[in-house]
């Protein structure tokens, strides 16, 4: 019997990694805005999950876990990617691309227009901004996946967002003159 | 979370759209957007947000396959499968081992082989073999693996002694009325005068507890536990396998 819940145990552990792996996509998609980058990072981070399974206390934790793993396989990225002196800096390291990672056309929909912008969000304000957003994880889940203050998550945020909002309007597609002719009638 | 009445702080705000808020702080907030048209603007356009990054990720597009030129994908996914191959490797030698006990066999052949081979002193070898499990499998090559250790050392006029120990499930190869190799213990006792075979005392205590009538097979002596003979046989130097 004991063999037996072992087995359902970890049985049960394969398929809630499993269904993790959208959610773990989703973001890493977000962060990297680089399909194939992502799907590395996941696949990294379940394959660390897999391995260290032993270390998870509370299964309950277990999203805010993976998160964390996932978190820090990006920083191992960046490590590997950039020869940064201070690992710190990447939070503040700024992805500006010459070109989004939308192609140009997709400006002008709103789906290419968020990325776009999300993307040039610094990278501590972006991922504050998708763990809170698409995850909808609590400012101290996110505090802990980061290993940072819940201020440091607060004000993150609100920089993040008052960033992309403007960024929003930047990039929002120049109305012609056609469509200047709307107007609000009251 | 801290309020001033007169001002609603940014992070007030967010906290308020990302239900941060406890509920005291939540009817504060309700109250001063009810009477503020500003900030109820100022809500609106986060929770839009909120909702544009939620359309714009639902849907991420995904890994276009074949990609050449990307060793660190290719390793990932090779730690991936080595760790899934290990996963895999892992989990059926552990059921080959509870279940069926053929590694368990072979490790015990390879055991009784190995004194077989490095017996060259004049000293007898004494074996205490303890067989815990009621597998019939795991029985039958215990009882194959001695009788042919003990067939060799007489071939070679070499002494040797060997106590079988069972307890738990183990118990059923000394009881009359379940042991499957009743018949094949009783030849072989006869045969080799240096077997003996030994009963876990404590099981068959448990198992007439239960109601089960414990009658085991003839010559089989009982021990007061499995664990205090393998321990006094230890003692006396005897060398230990656990089928």
């Amino acid at each position: 019997m004991k063999i037996l819940s072992l087995f359902s145990r970890s049985h049960g552990f394969h398929d809630q990694l499993q269904q993790s792996r959208v959610r773990l996509y989703r973001v890493a998609y977000s962060w990297s805005h680089d399909a194939a980058l992502a799907d590395d990072l996941v696949q990294e981070t379940l394959s660390k999950a897999l391995k260290n399974h032993g270390q998870l206390r509370e299964p309950e934790m277990l999203n805010s876990w993976l998160f964390s793993i996932l978190t820090n396989c990006w920083r191992d990225h960046f490590r590997q990617q950039r020869e940064m002196e201070d690992i710190e800096e990447i939070e503040d390291y700024r992805c500006v691309h010459e070109t989004t990672p939308e192609d140009e056309h997709a400006q002008t929909q709103i789906v290419g227009r968020v990325r776009g912008a999300v993307a040039r969000l610094a990278l501590g304000q972006r991922q504050v901004l998708t763990l809170v957003d698409l995850e909808e994880f609590s400012y101290v889940e996110v505090a802990a996946i980061l290993e940072i203050p819940v201020g440091t998550v607060m004000s993150r945020l609100c920089r993040a967002r008052r960033a992309l909002k403007e960024m929003l309007q930047e990039l929002a597609p120049v109305h012609s003159a056609q469509v200047s002719h709307i107007r609000r009638v009251k | 979370m801290k309020r001033d009445d007169r001002f609603v702080s940014d992070e007030f705000l967010h906290a308020f759209v990302d239900d941060q808020l406890d509920a005291a702080e939540k009817s504060q907030a309700f109250d001063a957007i009810g009477h503020d048209d500003t900030l109820k603007e100022r809500v609106c356009e986060l929770r839009g947000l909120k909702e544009m990054m939620k359309h714009a990720y639902a849907h991420p597009p995904t890994r276009v396959p074949a990609v050449k030129g990307r060793r660190s994908r290719a390793s990932y996914l090779q730690a991936l499968a080595a760790c899934l191959l290990l996963c895999i490797g892992g989990a059926s030698g552990w059921f080959a081992h509870v279940w069926t006990g053929v590694g368990s066999d072979r490790e015990m052949a390879r055991l009784l082989q190995s004194v077989q081979r490095n017996d060259i002193g004049g000293e007898p070898q004494k074996l205490i073999v303890h067989v815990s499990s009621s597998n019939p499998v795991r029985l039958k090559s215990a009882l194959d693996e001695t009788e042919s250790l003990l067939d060799a050392y007489r071939r070679t006029n070499r002494p040797l002694q060997v106590e079988i120990i069972a307890n738990g499930g183990g118990v059923d190869l000394l009881r009359a009325d379940v042991s499957p190799y009743a018949k094949r213990i009783g030849m072989m006792q006869e045969k080799y005068p240096n077997l003996g075979f030994m009963a876990c005392g404590q099981t068959i205590k448990k198992l007439r507890e239960k109601g089960v009538d414990v009658q085991l097979l003839p010559h089989t002596g009982v021990a007061s536990s499995a664990l205090d003979q393998i321990t006094r046989r230890l003692k006396q130097d005897w060398v230990y396998i656990k089928v």
